[in-house]
């Protein structure tokens, strides 16, 4: 019996379907990859759905490829070709709330900005932030370990997970850590299907902890002379006031996402690197330490000039500079890195890449951008009109095995917070080590024998 | 010519606004407060006038408590000239700040007076009418593009059936709508600045103003939360169900 005769026995009321235009959809992410048409898109209700899901996927060794908001920039929810993707768009339920525990339990399609505005609602506060918020799902934050805008104070979606109850390849239904604070009992399985990408099983359900909403906060948007200030600025701020947020951008990106939104510039005049950041600001004396922490940066010739927010209005104003980046230049298809090195090294890091960059790449628009508070930069290249899309495809391949190398020397990684999917999968090994990757397929094995979860995905397919 | 700016400190547009449970006002404990937003722009306008040579005097006025000189000092730091405090800890209510406006257009010798066409606290939109009533003077409302000229003012109004222009003498009110224009950011370094710019404080009586009591709030009430939606099947159960609620 073939899969679909499989799961109409198993299932009889799941929805299957095999209509073009849903294969088309759901077999891509945001990264431009281009795989192969999907089997069939299923949309469980239930995580005894998924379960059957799983065996009948193991039962006819069909290919499986979770699908969350499919915001993924790594193609991890990119379909290959000939595999059933799993998606969660129906199981979309923000269920209990525990005031004393002060988690929700959600399942796995509920919509990041959703659940941030759940929290609200409750006078809490669901930190995981950034651009794509309004269309990601948490199953898909969970499984790429999704950072974000908020990370310098919150940490990352792992550190927001007290539970999370998964499918595994076996066809097994784990509850792991079942929301607890405390749990000394051998391997906790949970953080294993934090970032495994749809690779060891299916995220069915969460239990997120929410935490204390912010106090009130203002943001600066200031104008940085060089890398190495941009490095001072944020000692100098963390030492005097409470970051919740530390990102940069440099001119290209500030060029252009002011050119796709129309926004007028925030200062008088342009400069090589923006920082923008977010503190706690709850009066006077933190009003002025904010402004005591402007006048020294100003001394010693690390800013040159910057702004503070006077509303929450304009708190989203000055972020629209950040986070619409990503956005502007989605249209011209750009080549996108996602990389990370201990924020220490991130001055003679950028250096080095400039240094590469201007060596072999001088005519290619670059954008450089990030969460610098967390060692963390987004590099995009934009394809010259001269140059054909195989061959700046071709040199951007080029262009990142510099940059891994380089990253790799610095002790840093490949993939910061996007995921390894399938972009990355060649290059896993300048991040990890052999006996490492060997490991991490052991791990694969026992969750996945068949290989049915998301083959292709961190690990290369052989041949 | 002077121009004279009127800024509110109101709770934060985006702020979630709580009533307080014995219903006689709004939470504003550890609540973010900021400029009337209308007043904002009121003020952006005042400093493009200057800037374009129109004005040589930009002055900011907010009437209330000390904690108003906050957003005086935003004022400031936006970039008019000076500020005045009309001080009181009494509620105020239209009336008196038009009352009390007016002392200070005499005192100063105002010619344009630039107010938001409502503050987003109270949603009054009386202050500016009651203003050029008191004066005898002119007004222009909802003003979405301000043009001076040889001692008018072009004013275009946005109104029900479209964009209205209207000219005004001078000296007059004009109060000010959402697409006049952008605030600008307020820099850094003009914050530092701002703190050496003269910041005057006057009371209501000083002014000869008596606090007007002709309004009085009975209670506050927070608006009905929405009933949660349910998923209906297909069309035979909508119909159900809204014949149900008495709604067909
Ligand atoms: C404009 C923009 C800005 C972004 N900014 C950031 C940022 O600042 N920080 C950041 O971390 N990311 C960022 N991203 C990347 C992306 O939004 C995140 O990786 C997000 O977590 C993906 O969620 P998703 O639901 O869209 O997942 P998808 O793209 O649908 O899937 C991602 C991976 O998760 C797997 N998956 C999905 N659901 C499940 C499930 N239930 N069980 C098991 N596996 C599952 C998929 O197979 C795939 O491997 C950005 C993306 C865009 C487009």
């Amino acid at each position: 019996m073939n899969f679909a005769a499989t799961i109409a026995k198993a299932c009889p009321g799941l929805k299957l379907t095999t209509e073009p235009s849903v294969l088309e959809s759901h077999g891509r992410d945001w990264s431009d990859l281009e795989g192969g048409a999907p089997l069939a898109v299923a949309f469980p209700n239930s995580g005894e759905e998924v379960r059957q899901l799983v065996l009948a996927a193991r039962q006819t060794a069909t290919p499986l490829v979770p699908s969350g908001g499919r915001t993924g920039l790594s193609g991890g929810a990119v379909s290959l070709g000939g595999e059933v993707v799993v998606s969660f768009e129906r199981m979309r339920r923000i269920g209990d709330y525990d005031p004393v525990d002060r988690t929700v339990t959600v399942e796995p399609g509920a919509i990041t900005q959703s659940v941030q505005q759940f929290a609200l609602e409750q006078g809490l506060y669901y930190p995981v932030s950034f651009a794509s918020e309004g269309s990601s799902h948490i199953g898909g934050n969970i499984a790429t370990n999704a950072g974000g805008i908020r990370v310098l104070r919150y940490g990352l979606t792992r550190d927001r997970v007290a539970g999370v109850k998964v499918v595994t390849g076996r066809g097994d239904l784990l509850d792991c850590n079942r929301g607890l604070v405390k749990n000394a009992s051998g391997y906790d399985l949970r953080h294993l299907f934090i970032g495994s990408e749809g690779t060891l099983g299916l995220v069915v359900e969460a239990t997120l902890r929410l935490v204390d909403p912010p106090p009130p906060s203002r943001v600066m948007l200031l104008a940085v002379q060089d890398m190495n200030s941009v490095m001072n600025v944020f000692r100098r701020l963390q030492s005097s006031l409470a970051l919740s947020a530390f990102e940069f951008l440099d001119d290209r990106s500030m060029f252009h996402v002011r050119r796709a939104y129309q926004l007028p510039g925030p200062l008088e005049e342009d400069s090589p690197w923006y920082v923008i950041t977010e503190f706690d600001c709850d009066g006077e004396a933190d009003e002025q330490a904010a402004l005591a922490c402007f006048e020294s940066c100003l001394e010693r010739g690390w800013v040159s000039d910057g702004v503070v927010s006077q509303s929450e209005r304009q708190i989203a104003e000055l972020w629209r500079y950040r986070e619409g980046i990503a956005e502007s230049v989605a249209p011209l298809a750009p080549y996108k890195n996602d990389l990370s090195v201990r924020i220490s090294r991130v001055p003679e890091f950028l250096s080095r890449l400039q240094g590469l960059l201007s060596e072999h790449y001088p005519a290619y628009d670059v954008l450089r951008y990030g969460h610098i508070g967390d060692g963390n930069i987004h590099l995009n290249i934009l394809r010259p009109e001269h140059v054909s899309r195989q061959e700046f495809k071709d040199r951007c391949e080029d262009i990142s095995q510099k940059c891994y190398e380089l990253t790799a020397q610095l002790g840093g990684s490949a993939s910061a917070e996007h995921g390894i999917g399938i972009i990355k999968a060649p290059w896993l090994g300048t991040t990890r080590s052999e006996a490492e990757i060997e490991m991490m397929r052991g791990i694969k094995n026992v969750f996945d024998p068949d290989g049915i979860m998301n083959p292709g995905k961190i690990f290369e397919r052989p041949g | 010519m002077k121009i004279l700016v009127g800024i509110k400190r109101v709770v934060d547009y985006n702020v979630r606004v709580r009533v307080l449970p014995d219903g006689s006002g709004v939470d504003t404990d550890g609540v973010k407060m900021s400029v009337n937003p209308f007043d904002e722009i009121a003020l952006e306008e005042a400093l493009r006038l200057r800037e374009a040579g129109k004005a040589e005097e930009v002055i900011v006025v907010s009437a209330g408590g000390d904690e108003c000189q906050q957003q005086l000092r935003t004022g400031l730091a936006m970039g008019a000239d000076r500020a005045i405090q009309v001080k009181t800890d009494q509620q105020l209510q239209p009336l008196t700040v038009a009352n009390a406006f007016l002392k200070l257009v005499e005192r100063e010798g105002a010619e344009l007076v630039i107010l938001g066409k409502q503050a987003i606290d109270d949603d009054n939109s009386q202050t500016a009418p009651m203003l050029a009533a008191l004066w005898g003077r002119p007004q222009a409302t909802f003003a979405s593009k301000v043009v001076l000229e040889d001692g008018k003012a072009s004013v275009t109004r946005e109104v029900d059936a479209g964009l209205e222009t209207i000219e005004v003498d001078l000296p007059a009110v004009i109060s000010v709508d959402l697409r006049l224009n952008e605030p600008r950011f307020v820099k850094l370094p003009d914050i530092m600045k701002a703190k050496r710019k003269p910041l005057d404080v006057v009371s209501l009586d000083e002014l000869g103003v008596a606090a007007a009591g002709n309004l009085e709030v009975s209670h506050f009430e927070a608006p009905k939360p929405r009933e949660k939606g349910i998923m209906v099947e297909d069309a035979a159960q909508l119909v159900a169900e809204l014949k149900n609620r008495g709604l067909l």
